[in-house]
């Protein structure tokens, strides 16, 4: 049985149709790119699988908990204070102890190359540092399900390195990544072409 | 320019020689504009942000209404509590009229509006990404809300201080259900207006002066405690 299934969804803002998927099944453990032309409505298909996105027409049914879901935004949002303070978030949330916490988002921010950040603010990151810390945040969380939107749209190709290095350590996770072009080799292993777009 | 001279000599003095009247009107003041804003933003920033994030049935009026609190002049406030108050008043058997109690019922009147106006206006304009994110990295409504106040944290600050600045300073509450009672119910703004009608013009200058330095050293220390880089 398929851990996500789409039939025939659209998403329609302002009587203007911003998402159309016929046919969407993935399967727990697959990693699929979302590939698409701009405006063809491949954020808003992460976003409606994430739950951020209700008013839809059509059939959606995702086996995997909201909590178990994580969304990466193409342009990632990230709170006030430190970087360390960020990635932890969600594994305070998550019921994880400070130090417990601490100790998996230093692993994480390690994995992608920005451990000495840890204690920089928030809003004093580049484009592509920003990009990386995001990544780490999401992926402390080890999601059953992980959606991200453009995620290497501004790193550097170190950045770019790691992320399929830490995508590859994801164990069981399901992988969405929504990309406008061809993603490295080894981050996922099939691919759902968007309708529409310019 | 000599009284402006004179008065604050004379401020000078007060507080050199700790005038035990001034030290306790402004002790009183700090205390009862404390407490009343205290619960203000207890009550005010739930409030606020739940109007700013959650459908809830005459929203737009309950914001009208709160938006239109923030101007209520302080007498009419005054009136109301005392209609409620005294004797004769459906809350008069509590016996609170010419109480610090009561002042500080009117001032939290005085407080919430503004509190719940600005908290909402601060949560409403953030980026609609700091609910979405907190939402898709699990955290529950009450973290969420946590977040959403840290990050308006320099409007939720604001709604403090202003909050704060209007009840130390105000009057129409104080004189009308506090009575300027010495000792008792006296604050630096009814005592400022007390010596100003009885011609002690300095004096009453001298007491306007260390209002405006309580209300400017609160007022900074809220702002440091709220500061953006914090």
């Amino acid at each position: 049985m398929s851990m996500i299934h789409i039939q025939d969804l659209e998403v329609v803002k302002r009587d203007f149709t911003i998402c159309t998927v016929r046919e969407l099944a993935v399967k727990e453990g697959q990693r699929w790119a979302v590939v698409g032309r701009n405006g063809s409505g491949k954020s808003t298909l992460l976003r409606v699988l994430a739950g951020l996105e209700t008013g839809f027409r059509g059939e959606f049914r995702c086996l995997v908990r909201k909590r178990e879901r994580v969304f990466v935004h193409q342009a990632p949002f990230l709170f006030r204070g430190t970087v360390l303070f960020n990635v932890k978030y969600g594994l305070r949330a998550r019921g994880y102890s400070h130090s417990s916490s601490e100790k998996v988002a230093r692993h994480w921010l390690d994995e992608f190359g920005v451990e000495y950040l840890a204690d920089a603010l928030s809003r004093e990151l580049s484009g592509g540092e920003l990009q990386r810390v995001a990544l780490a945040r999401a992926m402390a969380l080890e999601p059953k399900l992980l959606l991200l939107d453009e995620p290497f749209s501004e790193m550097d190709e170190d950045g770019v390195e790691r992320s399929v290095r830490a995508v590859g350590k994801l164990g069981d996770t399901t992988l969405l990544v929504a990309t406008p072009a061809r993603l490295p080799d080894g981050v996922v292993e099939r691919s759902y072409a968007m309708e529409g777009g310019e | 320019m000599t009284l402006i001279w004179e008065s604050l000599r004379e401020a000078f003095g007060l507080i050199v020689t700790a005038d035990s009247l001034v030290i306790a009107a402004a002790v009183r003041s700090i205390w009862i504009s404390g407490m009343a804003v205290g619960m203000a933003t207890i009550v005010g920033l739930p409030v606020g942000t739940l109007l700013a994030r959650i459908r809830i049935p005459l929203r737009s009026f309950i914001i009208l209404m709160f938006r239109g609190g923030m101007a209520t002049p302080t007498v009419f406030v005054g009136l109301v509590c005392y209609a409620l108050f005294s004797r004769r008043g459906p809350l008069g058997p509590l016996e609170l009229l010419y109480t610090p109690w009561v002042i500080m019922i009117g001032e939290f009147c005085l407080a919430l509006p503004l509190i719940v106006s600005i908290t909402h206006g601060a949560v409403k304009s953030l980026d609609v990404r700091v609910g979405e994110t907190a939402r898709v990295l699990g955290a529950r409504p009450l973290r969420r809300w946590l977040t959403y106040l840290s990050e308006a944290r320099v409007g939720v600050t604001l709604a403090i201080v202003t909050a704060f600045s209007r009840c130390v300073t105000e009057l129409g509450i104080a004189m009308m259900v506090g009575g300027n009672i010495k000792g008792r119910t006296q604050t630096l703004a009814t005592a400022t207006a007390l010596e100003t009608g009885k011609g002690e013009f300095a004096r009453g200058m001298a007491m306007g002066m260390i209002l405006l330095a309580i209300a400017l050293v609160v007022t900074g220390l809220i702002v440091h405690l709220g500061r953006e880089d914090r």
